[in-house]
């Protein structure tokens, strides 16, 4: 396909055929195409956008005005992805969209999101732009193609034109007469698809700055997808390491203990008609270990997900988990709603391993947890009063638990200078 | 006694009324879905309903809430729940769904035949049995309490033992302590944590109440 391949590489084609073929290519028709479209457009937008802006802005102070001005900027953004669907199609210039993520849910939030981002406004610039654009570029178009078919065609039409009641001696004579302007027609309009298309190329540049993303945001965004691509490797590895230690649990635990039961009353059974004493003994004995199993399980099915906060939420989870901790926590949780249970869980298992550390390897006599949400993020603290120096080690429970919290889009801070206090903080997104 | 049985798997249904039957209970309905044990309990006015936390759909608390509404239909229905973890959120919500015997047991206390079906019918008189880890829970959670830290470590002992459902016998047993010696520690614990002198039995509830609300 021609349409994809960059202009620049036609435009610096050499040799006359190749510059009559240039002339009949897609590329020059689909760039007189988008040059005369830029004129309408321009005009169009130009014209939608002053009358509803004024407007919007004229009744600003109403509820409406407001309105129509939330529905005029989704309207030029609406008019913005079209350009860069034009350009892509009549250019092969593709523009990726800039703009930002926008929030899940409230049609006032995205508004406000919307509206604070940089790319929206551009796309104004843009469409305003268009219309002088537009206006020199139609212009341009409409007097390269005439000028050059006029000279080339000056042979026939001349002698038939407002000069041909002057002192031309014949027709023919006249069509002689206007060979230079047809030679020079001729040269205009091989010279043609270099100018149409440097004007579109130019054009094509600068809606890729208004419309694409900016530079610094796309140095932003690859900086971010190489911390993903970073932090995905170290949860799957951490997933990994935890089915291991599920296994390894059960394997240690209920199944050694089952194993033992299985053998256990395997033999009492074989003891049941010569030694009845000794087949009780062996019974009571399963029954024993048939318990611890149980135990180990539950433990185990705990630590994997904790049935209490899916049905009941961070509060009593939380609650509960306090309640295990050796030293006296305070609890305190304010939400109005429940997070997303992606959320709800690492937050629990970042309260879950606090407190271990805590328990284990502080020496605090109180910690204390809050749990708050505002302006859409959830905040968790957990505070102790004991000896501080906690880091975190890569491969250990705290660097695991940040990236369980950046892979939410969150962020993990401990403060623990040595000598206490240690103070974990964890933002979450809480929509 | 009469028992209705919820519980969605059919192997720990048919091991319980069979442990039930033995025990000499007459088992009027085994149901395995939160709206028939609803129906049932409407139906046969048990003496008792255990019932499983987690049953389908959802496996998440459709025992816990089915129990709760048939307690709503016939007030005072003695409920025992049994669930794989016991959390003290959800003996909160029981207790406070108003009277009537009330069991909240972890699933695996059905080992102990005895004293599981001791639990049974003491929650079928109108007792409250909590188990053992949800006191310890409890326990955890109020060691720093005010009104709490007014009770002295055997009175804490006694309260702990009486939301596990224990007659002043067993607590005595328990403690190796008189039968004196055990109303007078229950008397001081009424009277620390503001309850007034009413029926016995129903003054053990409210102090058990008091103990989870704090």
């Amino acid at each position: 396909m021609l349409r994809s391949r960059p202009l620049s590489t036609i435009v610096s084609r050499t040799g006359l055929s190749a510059r009559v073929r240039v002339l009949v290519s897609r590329e020059v028709w689909l760039a007189t195409a988008f040059l005369l479209l830029n004129a309408l457009l321009g005009v169009f937008w130009f014209v939608a956008l002053v009358t509803l802006i004024s407007l919007g802005l004229g009744l600003a102070y109403t509820l409406i005005g407001l309105v129509i001005l939330g529905l005029t900027m989704r309207f030029w953004m609406a008019g913005a992805t079209l350009e860069r669907r034009r350009a892509g199609l009549l250019l092969g210039t593709r523009i990726a969209p800039p703009y930002r993520a926008l929030p899940e849910r409230g049609i006032l939030a995205r508004a406000l999101a919307r509206a604070g981002d940089p790319a929206t406004w551009r796309d104004l610039l843009y469409l305003v732009l268009l219309f002088p654009l537009g206006i020199g570029e139609g212009a341009l178009v409409v007097v390269a193609w005439l000028l050059p078919l006029g000279g080339l065609l000056a042979p026939l039409w001349l002698p038939y034109g407002s000069a041909a009641d002057t002192a031309q001696p014949s027709v023919v004579l006249a069509s002689v007469a206007a060979l230079p302007a047809a030679l020079a027609g001729l040269a205009l309009l091989l010279l043609l698809p270099r100018v149409l298309l440097a004007v579109a190329r130019r054009h094509g540049a600068l809606a890729l700055a208004l419309l694409g993303p900016t530079a610094s945001r796309e140095r932003t965004l690859a900086a971010r997808v190489d911390e993903l691509r970073a932090s995905r490797s170290r949860l799957l590895d951490a997933a990994l390491l935890e089915r291991q230690r599920i296994e390894r649990d059960l394997h240690d635990g209920a199944q050694q203990r089952l194993v033992a039961v299985a053998m256990g009353l395997g033999l009492a059974r074989g003891k049941m008609q010569s030694d009845p004493a000794a087949a009780a003994a062996l019974v009571i004995e399963a029954h024993e270990q048939t318990k611890l199993a149980l135990r180990d399980i539950r433990d185990l099915v705990r630590g994997i997900h904790p049935a209490v906060l899916s049905d009941r939420g961070l509060d009593p989870a939380i609650s509960a988990l306090a309640g295990r901790c050796p030293i006296p926590v305070e609890v305190r949780v304010d939400l109005d709603h429940r997070p997303p249970e992606a959320v709800e869980s690492t937050a629990y298992f970042v309260v879950a391993e606090a407190l271990t550390n805590i328990a284990k390897h502080s020496a605090a006599a109180h910690a204390w947890i809050g749990v708050s949400c505002a302006r859409g993020r959830l905040l968790l603290e957990i505070r102790d009063d004991g000896v501080g120096g906690a880091a975190p080690a890569a491969g250990g429970g705290l660097a695991g638990l940040a990236d369980r919290v950046a892979a939410l889009d969150g962020r993990l801070v401990v403060a623990s200078p040595a000598g206490g206090p240690t103070i974990i903080r964890a933002e979450l997104p809480c929509e | 006694m009469r028992v209705v049985i919820a519980e969605d798997s059919v192997l720990l249904r048919e091991g319980i009324a069979r442990l039930l039957r033995d025990a000499g209970c007459e088992i009027v309905a085994a149901v395995g879905d939160g709206p028939a044990l609803v129906a049932a309990v409407a139906e046969h006015r048990p003496d008792i309903a255990i019932v499983d936390v987690r049953m389908p759909p959802s496996h998440r608390d459709e025992g816990l809430r089915a129990a709760l509404e048939a307690r709503r239909r016939v007030p005072g229905s003695p409920i025992l729940i049994l669930s794989q973890y016991v959390e003290e959120r959800y003996a909160g919500e029981l207790l406070q769904s108003g009277p009537g015997g009330t069991g909240y047991l972890l699933k695996e206390r059905v080992a102990d035949v005895g004293d599981f079906v001791d639990a049974v019918r003491r929650v079928a008189a109108g007792a409250t049995v909590l188990d053992p880890e949800v006191v310890a829970q409890l326990m955890a959670r109020r060691r720093h309490n005010d009104q709490f830290a007014a009770l002295t470590t055997r009175e804490r002992e006694v309260l702990a033992l009486m939301a596990e459902g224990r007659s002043n016998r067993a607590i005595g047993d328990a403690l190796a302590i008189g039968d004196g010696a055990v109303e007078k520690h229950i008397s001081n614990i009424f009277g620390k944590l503001g309850l007034a002198a009413t029926e016995a039995d129903h003054r053990r509830v409210l102090a058990v109440l008091a103990f989870l609300r704090s």
